[in-house]
């Protein structure tokens, strides 16, 4: 093999790969126009590879059979948190609802105070719903009691904060 | 850069730009596990072999999760790559021990006819598998070092930058085995008297 048959086979896989500049591709297809030596071995580059991807995508069918692992994941059942924060909320205002129209005409709630009441309560029941999902996981305990706390020294009079102190108990 | 190559750059840019938490990572794994596969395959992996490997990789992901590492991956783009690096090192246990590209060329050839139109004579087929074991045979020698970076970057369809960065090697290194590698293969081909 010539010496500069070696220099080009340095660079015949970066040509098959369009990985030259435009310089040493002109070289280096100069070279190939007058050489068979380099043709063939640029054709078997090109052979080759084309060859060991329908050996790679052999394997790969096999592969398809493989089962995905039942690694433990911890799914997080959002539509059960937000069904357990609307529950709450539903039975805290109707609850507020229900002590607006039964109390006594001389200390009537003003439509300010049930809505403050109103907004307490979701956010009770935002929070009850996120310590509760928290609950779910063991090294967080620390974190969900102080969760529970919050919300009964926060909002004592909503239906979170009863639940809340159950939670604690 | 191919279709799959340019996918995997846009979605590499789009996560560096957005962190995203550890807790995330198995979620990615399961988004990434075509890719895991086509990492078993080309390091010639068997289904059943390449089962252990993707336990293996998930328990670690879990683990990862679960705050048991001090490896720090907070961009998808890391999570991605810590993944098939991984993947990869398994890969290399299990060939290490095996060494072996399951099927042998008439097997891969007659389930190449089965699922494609046969458009080839009899001979032809005969010159195709006899093509298909050399390359096989060869693929089974390779080095390791030469290995990987093949099917990162041929059949994983990356390219050499991101393949260093997988395989902890500079561009220029991956640059200069896939030479190396490919040089072989075709040259054990053409040794073998295949006119390409």
């Amino acid at each position: 093999m010539e010496k500069f048959c070696r220099e080009i086979e340095q660079m015949l896989v970066d040509y098959a790969d369009g990985q030259l500049s435009p310089g040493d591709s002109s070289k280096v297809a100069g070279h190939l126009a007058q050489c068979e030596h380099c043709r063939m071995l640029l054709n078997g580059l090109q052979k080759t590879l084309e060859l060991a991807g329908v050996i790679w995508a052999d394997g790969l069918a096999e592969t398809e059979s493989i089962r995905i692992p039942a690694t433990k994941t911890r799914t997080i059942r959002w539509p059960r948190y937000a069904a357990i924060a609307a529950s709450i909320l539903l039975v805290a205002t109707t609850s507020i609802v229900w002590h607006t129209l039964v109390k006594p005409k001389g200390s009537e709630l003003t439509f300010a105070e049930i809505e403050r009441k109103i907004t307490e309560s979701g956010s009770a029941a935002r929070l009850l719903a996120a310590a509760e999902m928290l609950g779910d996981n063991p090294e967080a305990e620390t974190i969900v009691k102080q969760q529970y706390r919050h919300i009964v020294e926060t909002y004592p009079e909503t239906a979170a904060a009863a639940k809340a102190k159950l939670r604690i108990k | 850069m191919n279709e799959i190559s340019a996918d995997f750059t846009v979605e590499m840019e789009h996560a560096a730009s957005e962190p995203l938490p550890e807790s995330s990572l198995m979620e990615v794994f399961s988004a990434e596990l075509w890719r895991l596969k086509r990492i078993i395959a080309g390091m010639g992996l068997g289904s059943s072999d390449g089962e252990d490997v993707l336990q293996d990789v998930s328990i670690r992901a879990f683990k990862q999760c679960r705050g048991g590492s001090r490896i720090a991956l907070p961009s998808r783009e890391d999570q991605v790559r810590w993944l098939i690096k991984v993947t990869v090192n398994r890969c290399l246990m299990e060939h290490r021990r095996r060494r072996t590209f399951r099927r042998h060329a008439g097997e891969i050839l007659k389930r190449r006819l089965e699922t494609k139109t046969a458009s080839k004579s009899a001979v032809e087929n005969v010159i195709v598998a006899e093509e298909l074991e050399i390359v096989r045979e060869s693929l089974q020698k390779l080095d390791d070092s030469l290995l990987s970076p093949m099917v990162l970057r041929y059949f994983c369809n990356l390219n050499s930058k991101e393949v260093g960065e997988i395989l902890a090697l500079s561009p220029s290194t991956v640059r200069s085995r896939l030479r190396e590698a490919r040089i072989i293969l075709a040259k054990q081909l053409l040794e073998r008297g295949v006119e390409p």
